[in-house]
């Protein structure tokens, strides 16, 4: 068995607990259909491109970015652990290289991200499935948006794994991270209507661009917007995971 | 044949030398102690020994592969305890140990095979569905050191593995070390507890402020640097008698609670003779004597203080 495939088992093995994967499913699940339908009193309709949506079909959507972000910065936690555990060091006393380590973890995301991605959309599925527009772009936009955000929020978590020696230090930078990520975004509400500063805000966000795009394939909607958040979400990603890569590859032992 | 051998081997950190062009060479199928006071720079060596940093300069050949242009074919030979623990948290003990053999892509039926041997071997059948993260200290550490042994190696770096151990644990663990190194293991052993290098290994070198100051078996260290001895003798009555031993020469008397005299010499018959003349003159008996040879950890001791010394 090739060595990068060992770790990725490996990583997997250490990163699927029953408890990650119930808050994986039981987290987005509660504000898809508690939040959904109780701000429904509050959000009727929301329009995206030409379509107009339920409030509950926009946040399920919307759960499917959330949850890429949510399970791959947890997954990019893999290196602070390791760092924590001893298990970095040993990792490289071991038959492997620092490139294959790095390598292991985007997998690992890339798995973890397209898995959470499925799972929320086999649960949200009944709730926006009559405004699905299926057409040529709608799996390969969902599946640009899962590998590309996966590799974006994973390489955030691995930047800060590096960066940061303290655990309190790194607890207080991640869940900040996740504040501003997951709630600063259109993931949850529109950015019409919001006021103009924070309006900006949202675009400031990687998973506004994430959760765009995906919502983009699922209804079936493409213009320019959506091309634009797509170049951002590629060199974003692309540019994240160097600046992860060139750390972990100097990252002193 | 050589497992290690190293030439000028050295590694700066800034200004901070390290390791200062040290030369190495461990045998096939022996126990090589590697000692030094904290800070000496064994950890170091060990990291460059097994890859994990490069040298600043010198040459090393492990396992007759040159280590600086192909680490990972070192690596892939070698098996490495380090000192600082290393272990899965959520991952219980039979998991910890069959998962770390899959990462060496040892075959599965040969995995789960040697984990019951290795779950036995130390002590560990009791916490196998136990959580590393629930573990003690000293269990987490026999986990570290058995999971080593899923995978087959020539040469084993042990980096004061018997940390945290408890003395049954440890003697059980330097015994099973033994074992191996019957069937053919190398090992590379540092350790600041100087009984298990005395138990253990062939070969020794001391290490301070990164140079080596010392290489060669523990008899011949003790031969070497060993010539003082420590005699205890215990006087049947408590009186003060450093006015009367005053004029021996050639060692060290220090008088415990009156009754104690201990002498370090390395002139010891000749210090004793004259101290019992004088007791002998003097009416005093003699209830009990003995005569302890230097260990270890006195010879350690001394070659580190004259090697700070001859530095300052």
């Amino acid at each position: 068995m090739h060595p990068v495939i060992r770790l990725v088992n490996r990583n997997l093995t250490i990163s699927l607990n029953m408890g990650f994967v119930i808050w994986q499913i039981l987290f987005p699940l509660i504000y898809i259909f508690v939040a959904g339908f109780a701000y429904t009193a509050l959000i009727h309709q929301v329009t995206f491109g030409n379509k107009t949506l339920d409030y509950p079909a926009f946040i399920a959507t919307g759960m499917i970015g959330f949850n890429i972000m949510n399970s791959t910065l947890i997954s990019g936690i893999i290196i602070w652990n390791d760092r924590r555990h001893g298990m970095f060091e040993q990792i490289l006393v071991g038959p492997f290289t620092r490139a294959q380590y790095i390598l292991s973890n985007v997998y690992t995301i890339g798995i973890i991200g397209l898995v959470s991605a499925s799972m929320i959309t086999a649960v949200g599925y009944p709730l926006f499935f009559n405004k699905v527009e299926f057409n040529i772009l709608t799996v390969p936009l969902v599946i640009f948006a899962s590998i590309t955000g996966s590799i974006l929020f994973g390489s955030i978590a691995s930047i800060i794994s590096t960066r940061l020696k303290s655990s309190e230090g790194f607890n207080v930078v991640i869940n900040t991270a996740f504040l501003f990520f997951a709630f600063v975004s259109t993931a949850f509400y529109p950015a019409q209507g919001a006021p103009p500063i924070l309006s900006a805000a949202f675009y400031l966000n990687p998973l506004t661009y994430l959760v765009d795009v995906v919502r983009a394939g699922i209804f079936g909607y493409f213009n320019g917007l959506v091309a634009t958040e797509m170049i951002i979400l590629g060199f974003g990603s692309m540019a994240l995971f160097l600046v992860a890569t060139k750390l972990l590859s100097k990252l002193e032992v | 044949m050589y497992c290690i051998e190293a030439s000028l081997l050295s590694k700066s950190y800034g200004d901070f030398i390290a390791v200062d062009g040290i030369d190495l060479k461990v045998e096939q199928g022996k126990i090589f102690g590697f000692l030094g006071p904290n800070g000496a720079g064994k950890t170091t060596t060990m990291k460059l020994l097994t890859t994990l940093i490069p040298p600043t300069g010198g040459r090393m050949n492990i396992l007759g592969i040159d280590a600086i242009k192909s680490p990972l074919e070192v690596r892939k030979k070698i098996g490495v305890v380090l000192q600082q623990p290393s272990y899965e948290p959520t991952l219980s003990v039979e998991k910890s140990l069959e998962k770390y053999g899959m990462m060496w892509n040892v075959e599965k039926r040969i995995r789960k095979d040697r984990a019951e041997e290795l779950l036995s071997a130390f002590d560990l059948v009791d916490i196998r569905k136990k959580k590393n993260d629930d573990l003690s200290i000293g269990q987490r550490r026999r986990v570290q050191v058995a999971r080593e042994f899923m995978h087959e190696m020539e040469l084993l770096f042990l980096d004061e593995p018997t940390v945290g151990l408890d003395p049954s644990a440890r003697r059980g663990l330097l015994d099973f070390i033994k074992s191996k190194v019957r069937d053919g293991l190398t090992i590379f052993f540092t350790t600041h507890i100087l009984e298990e290098a005395e138990y253990l290994c062939d070969d020794i070198a001391i290490i301070n402020k990164g140079k080596i100051i010392a290489v060669d078996t523990p008899g011949e260290l003790k031969s070497k640097f060993g010539r003082e001895k420590t005699i205890k003798i215990h006087i049947g009555e408590q009186r003060d008698i450093s006015s009367l031993l005053s004029g021996i020469k050639d060692c060290k008397i220090e008088y415990d609670s009156g009754a104690i005299i201990t002498v370090h010499s390395s002139q010891s018959e000749q210090v004793l003779q004259n101290i019992l003349q004088i007791l002998a003159s003097n009416n005093m008996t003699v209830e009990d004597l003995s005569v302890v040879p230097t260990s270890l950890e006195e010879i350690f001791l001394s070659v580190v203080k004259n090697s700070n010394a001859s530095s300052d």
